[in-house]
């Protein structure tokens, strides 16, 4: 177990890093969870949690600096303890959740100490030294990987025994209740992106994806080139709409010159 | 702050140019953009780390170079993947020799938009477009699920970073207005995108079943095939979603919702409707 802890640990570490510096998203559930299974010696059940959990996690992502339940610990945490308990993914977010929730916490507080530390690079700028500048940010992403990686040990570590003890301990009522919320979960990421994107005079294409999937099940990819194409559609009569405006506009300054 | 005293360049003649080279290298740089992120001043010194390379070929008088450190160190946030735009915009504008004032201008008036832009094209649009695509692959357990989904989106993202930053040093400071034309189009046209697909993700996984079946004598109804689904399928979890979405513009928390939407699916299991 020892082993299979300090490779999550060492995994999450590094998603915990991907996560800010990198960017390649490989920190996403649905890479992570196949990873997991392989740590975990079902590489399946791991690939098919990681997708479910990156519905749940769809819209959490780090916009403008505010944090979303950490993606990286609840993919790596809940995919996990899906295959150490053998339960349904979708219960595995439950469990998942307060630890993603204390992630959270953590990297707000990271973020909050760090501020300081700003007060070194004034320094540093002021001499002219730009290698201290760079260990700086070498130093704050040392500290994304002790973060991720620590929290996604103990658990796994610790309490995967126990983990799988409380599970078998638990009624059916609340192990069916953990999942069915799992499956409804989705909405909160999908509310948060509708919170940002959402404009009354977007409303119709809204409605349009909607009742394309609802009602004749349409793939994503299609949806997305439903998408595309009103977007072109609307790019040039808009287009075309701002250059006659200009005409008439400018037509109409010469009449009122002459 | 010693910003508020206008500074000129010591060495007023204008630096060499950067090479293809040694923009790539400051394109990789960029990925540390937030390494050092804090609430104060966000991105600044990963910004300034980014373009450390390049300030040093640029300005060879250490007060002119010191000079800069201080001004790049300023706050500074945008987008991750746009960010390299910026850097090129910024850095022939070093290059040139043009007044601190004007640098520091060009860079708050781009971060913004561009932050906004960035989240809209690359967060709500590329992300969960490919990771949609790759985890319905990967909850049929198909391999591929992870893999469409890596490539599909590093191929922008990368593209992104290492594209704009030629793009960006290219146009210089003629670039802004470019930008400043097209940005209202490109907004509206990820938006478009971006919203449909939300539509129709709600529809397809956000999954809100009621099982109560309505015994009266003899019939049984199943409520959610027999009544909810003739009248709209997928009804219950777009109102759900927009539940959400109301609350959250109410001022809740997500955290919140995750706590409220749990204990439904408990009392929901426990009662037996759902």
């Amino acid at each position: 177990m020892l082993t299979q802890a300090l490779l999550i640990a060492l995994l999450a570490g590094l998603a915990g890093i991907d996560l800010y510096v990198g960017l390649t998203h490989f920190h996403r559930p649905v890479v992570l969870g196949g990873l997991v299974g392989l740590i975990m010696g079902d590489f399946t059940t791991g690939l098919i949690t990681g997708g479910t959990l990156e519905l749940i996690w769809m819209g959490m992502v780090p916009l403008a600096g505010a944090q979303p339940p950490n993606v990286v610990i609840g993919g790596i945490i809940g995919t996990a303890f899906a295959i150490i308990t053998r339960q349904d993914p979708k219960t595995a977010v439950g469990i998942a959740i307060p630890f993603a929730i204390a992630v959270q916490g953590l990297i707000t507080l990271l973020f909050t100490l760090f501020s300081p530390m700003m007060q070194k690079v004034d320094a540093f700028a002021k001499a002219g030294n730009y290698k201290g500048i760079e260990k700086i940010n070498y130093f704050g992403a040392t500290n994304y990987f002790l973060v991720s990686a620590i929290v996604a040990f103990l658990p796994i570590y610790f309490g995967s025994g126990a983990a799988s003890h409380i599970v078998s301990a638990v009624p059916q009522w609340v192990l069916s209740g953990l999942s069915v919320a799992g499956g409804i979960m989705p909405a909160i990421g999908f509310a948060i992106l509708l919170k940002i994107m959402l404009k009354k005079e977007y409303i119709m294409f809204f409605i349009v994806g909607f009742v394309l999937v609802a009602y004749l099940n349409m793939t994503t990819l299609a949806i997305a080139l439903i998408g595309l194409a009103i977007a072109l559609y609307d790019y040039h009569v808009n287009k075309n709409k701002t250059e006659n405006y200009k005409n008439i506009a400018n037509g109409d300054e010469m009449a009122d010159g002459i | 702050m010693a910003s508020n005293v206008p500074y000129t360049f010591e060495n007023q003649t204008e630096a060499a140019g950067l090479s293809r080279h040694e923009l790539n290298i400051l394109a990789f740089r960029s990925l540390m953009l937030q390494a050092s992120f804090n609430y104060e001043r966000m991105q600044a010194a990963g910004w300034l780390y980014s373009i450390i390379p390049a300030l040093r070929k640029i300005h060879k008088n250490k007060h002119d170079f010191n000079r800069s450190l201080q001004d790049h160190s300023e706050f500074f946030n945008t987008h991750p993947f746009l960010v390299t735009f910026i850097i090129g915009v910024v850095l022939a504008m070093e290059e040139k020799k043009m007044s601190r004032d004007a640098i520091r201008a060009i860079k708050i008036a781009l971060m913004g938009p561009l932050g906004g832009i960035g989240d809209a094209l690359f967060f709500l649009t590329l992300l969960p477009i490919t990771a949609g695509i790759g985890a319905s692959l990967a909850v049929q357990g198909n391999i591929a699920g992870p893999i469409v989904f890596l490539l599909a989106f590093n191929v922008v993202h990368f593209g992104a970073v290492f594209g704009l930053i030629h793009v960006g040093y290219g146009t210089g400071v003629k670039a802004v207005t470019k930008l400043k034309a097209s940005m209202k189009y490109i907004s509206r046209g990820a938006s478009i995108v971006g919203l449909t697909v939300v539509g129709g993700l709600i529809a397809a996984f956000v999954n809100f079943k009621i099982t109560y079946v309505w015994s009266m004598g003899k019939t049984n109804i199943k409520v959610q095939e027999g009544i909810l689904d003739k009248i709209m399928p997928a009804m219950i979890p777009l109102a759900y979603t927009l539940l959400m979405y109301w609350l959250l513009k109410k001022g809740w928390s997500p955290i919140w919702l995750i706590v409220t939407t749990v204990v439904i699916g408990l009392l929901g299991a426990l009662s037996g409707v759902m």
